[in-house]
């Protein structure tokens, strides 16, 4: 698809684009939910988990593999993939974070970047690389508004999607574990000192980050109807993206992120075609480095 | 007693077998093959494939009693494979291994963009001593993209002309569909392979009086096709042809079902014709038509995918290549008369340029192959279509 002049959009070119765009934004949810992933794990210790994408697609993968000959129901895949989800995300934190010197910055980045690659490789050996089947509900399903259509696979995502940050936001500010995490997160001594156990609080949030990004895996899974070792990669560079994009350390942010990126992504293939698109995306991140560092929700933009 | 008697008798056996059987051993030479691809990252199943394929032929040659040897003796073909990654730096550095050692031949890669670099680092043409490059004959089976032979005269291939495939299929479409008129492209823009095909399936097309009403494009690793499917809805070709390896092609046609396009026709790429796609999108590519030099529609055919299998490998018009090279090589071997020993190494690679560069034909799984000058292959294929979750043949042009 070449690209297109703006000055020729015609109304039919006017609801492909909002079309895109919506389209777009439904798939937001997937990058919405690894944005979260990447934010509790920096909000809680200070660290970037760069293994998490790659994590969620394990998982994903793992739910196909533990159910190998049982056909079984969209949901206990789902369901599969979130237990995953959190066993991959315990392990995780104690391969990359436990035994590593957390005061180096570089160390347990590098750790992730290993790991990463790890994962992605197990995965490669496990499947010789060939994309697998994954399931979806609703698929059947598409919701018409006059001249636009929803899908109902990308509705349930973006619903279950919903209901996870929602879950999320609950853990974190209704419940005692949250009240932990975000103690640690703001004085981890402080919280040391009364009674907190740290590594505890660490564990419980690789494995809550595991359980999204596990969901995160099998709905990116399911939205597109396949598992690849190729979605890896791109999907650990989009949640980075949401991640800075919404303010590291920010949930509601980063589930703004992610249908902004996802909504963009789109806008910018139907305006500017695939070999560009990428290109206004990273600018985009750019710009919020450059003049909204704290993400879309900080409260005083500049820089220090 | 009896146990200590029992354990003598059996110790002396076994000495016994030991002394016989070491003469025959060390008579029994092996010549080592060295294949090398991908075999980890996301084209790892090219890699398993080829080596499984390579196997396979090397038992079936063994079990005929192996190779005759320039000196009248007869060896066994050992096979070794090396991975490359798909990787261009990684390739290099695979074959100067392999070219440090005993080797007289290499078989590979499995990516066009490796193929492109090595071929690079051979001597273009035999002879000139200004040209320092490596003097090292290597036979690929699966680096697809057209013309790569011609880099160097060291370089040899036996892949099908994808130009000649989609050159027949189109013209096969203009006499079986003369009602279908417009065709609309798809493209994984960043690969290589599926980029150099894409400009044969577009220019063919052409050429047969089809009009080309666009082409959506798309990146290996994308994951939403919703914008660009919604262009080739607009467009309502008859046909749609896509150019993309398995992930990305069943990511469009699941979005193309989703949509509700439906062409009257569906094309793909060469390297689809695979369980792969099966796997992946069986429905929705229930009828796309794609040309392809390898099915088990013939005895020796069925036998190599059997044998294939049995090596943990699947047999497609890649693998089968590699399949076919093996023999190729064995009488290469024997006709040149390659000793295939450390001391002679240099004049056995110089041989078996020779006798590959001297082929006018050989042996394909599917019927005769053709040489080319440029020391490409001219394979049979025929047309195989997805059909109830299997890939069967739809016609078989005339060679």
């Amino acid at each position: 698809m070449g690209k297109r002049r703006v000055p020729d959009v015609d109304l039919l070119d006017l609801i492909d684009a909002v079309q895109s765009v919506a389209d777009g934004m439904l798939f937001g949810t997937t990058y919405a939910l690894l944005g979260i992933g990447f934010t509790l794990v920096f909000g809680v210790m200070h660290k970037i988990n760069l293994s998490y994408a790659a994590a969620s697609i394990g998982a994903a993968y793992a739910s196909l593999l533990i159910l190998a000959g049982v056909k079984a129901p969209a949901p206990v895949v789902f369901l599969m993939a979130a237990v995953a989800g959190g066993v991959i995300g315990a392990v995780v934190y104690l391969v990359a974070f436990k035994f590593i010197p957390l005061a180096n910055p570089l160390a347990t980045l590098m750790s992730t970047v290993g790991l990463l690659l790890l994962i992605d490789e197990i995965i490669v050996h496990a499947t010789a690389g060939v994309p697998l089947n994954y399931p979806a509900l609703f698929s059947d399903v598409l919701i018409r508004m006059g001249p636009f259509s929803l899908r109902g696979d990308l509705m349930f995502v973006f619903l279950l999607g919903c209901l996870c940050m929602a879950g999320l936001l609950y853990l974190l500010y209704r419940t005692r574990l949250g009240l932990a995490t975000r103690a640690v997160s703001q004085q981890p001594v402080a919280a040391q000192l009364c009674g907190i156990g740290i590594t505890n609080v660490n564990v419980q949030t690789f494995v809550i980050t595991g359980v999204v990004g596990g969901i995160a895996g099998a709905m990116t899974g399911a939205a597109i109807g396949m598992l690849s070792p190729l979605l890896s990669l791109p999907l650990t560079v989009k949640g980075l993206i949401v991640t800075v994009i919404g303010g590291l350390g920010s949930i509601p942010g980063a589930i703004v992120a992610g249908l902004l990126v996802g909504g963009l992504e789109n806008a910018f293939q139907f305006l500017r075609g695939v070999s560009e698109r990428d290109l206004y995306i990273m600018l985009l991140l750019f710009a919020f480095l450059v003049f909204r560092p704290g993400g879309i929700f900080a409260t005083a933009p500049g820089r220090e | 007693m009896l146990s200590r008697y029992a354990a003598l008798a059996a110790s002396v056996a076994a000495i016994a077998t030991f002394a016989l059987a070491t003469p025959a051993s060390a008579q029994e030479r092996t010549v080592k093959i060295t294949g090398f691809g991908a075999k980890s990252g996301v084209v790892r199943v090219f890699g398993i494939n080829s080596e499984a394929a390579l196997k396979a032929a090397a038992e079936e040659i063994n079990k005929a009693g192996g190779v005759t040897l320039g000196d009248g003796s007869k060896a066994k073909f050992v096979i070794e494979f090396l991975d490359d990654r798909c990787n261009a730096e990684e390739g290099i550095s695979v074959v100067r291994r392999i070219a440090s050692s005993d080797a007289f031949v290499a078989v590979g890669p499995t990516c066009s963009n490796v193929a492109e670099s090595l071929f690079g680092i051979l001597q273009k043409k035999v002879g000139d001593a200004s040209d320092t490059g490596l003097q090292f004959p290597i036979i690929a089976d699966v680096a697809a993209k057209g013309g790569l032979a011609k880099i160097s005269e060291w370089a040899f291939r036996n892949v099908p002309s994808e130009f000649e495939m989609y050159k027949s299929l189109f013209a096969w479409l203009k006499t079986q569909h003369p009602t279908l008129k417009t065709i609309y492209g798809g493209v994984e823009k960043d690969f290589a392979h599926s980029n150099a095909t894409y400009n044969v399936m577009k220019d063919q097309a052409g050429l047969n009086g089809f009009q080309v009403l666009g082409t959506a494009e798309w990146l290996l690793n994308d994951t939403t096709f919703s914008t660009q499917v919604r262009d080739m809805k607009r467009a309502g070709a008859d046909i749609v042809a896509i150019s993309a390896h398995p992930f990305t092609t069943c990511g469009v046609l699941k979005e193309m079902e989703r949509q509700g396009v439906k062409p009257k026709l569906l094309i793909g790429l060469t390297s689809s014709s695979s369980i792969e796609t099966l796997q992946g999108c069986a429905k929705q590519a229930e009828g796309i038509i794609i040309p392809t030099s390898f099915a088990p529609v013939t005895s020796e055919a069925k036998k190599a995918a059997d044998d294939v299998a049995k090596f943990g490998g699947s047999a497609d018009l890649h693998s089968a290549a590699a399949y076919e090279i093996m023999f190729i090589l064995k009488d290469v071997i024997e006709q040149q008369k390659i000793m295939g020993k450390a001391d002679t190494v240099a004049a056995d690679r110089v041989k078996m340029r020779e006798g590959l560069a001297a082929l006018k034909e050989t042996k394909g799984l599917l019927g005769k192959v053709g040489r080319t000058a440029d020391r490409e292959a001219i394979k049979p294929f025929l047309y195989v279509h997805a059909k109830d979750g299997s890939w069967q043949v739809l016609f078989k042009p005339a060679s």
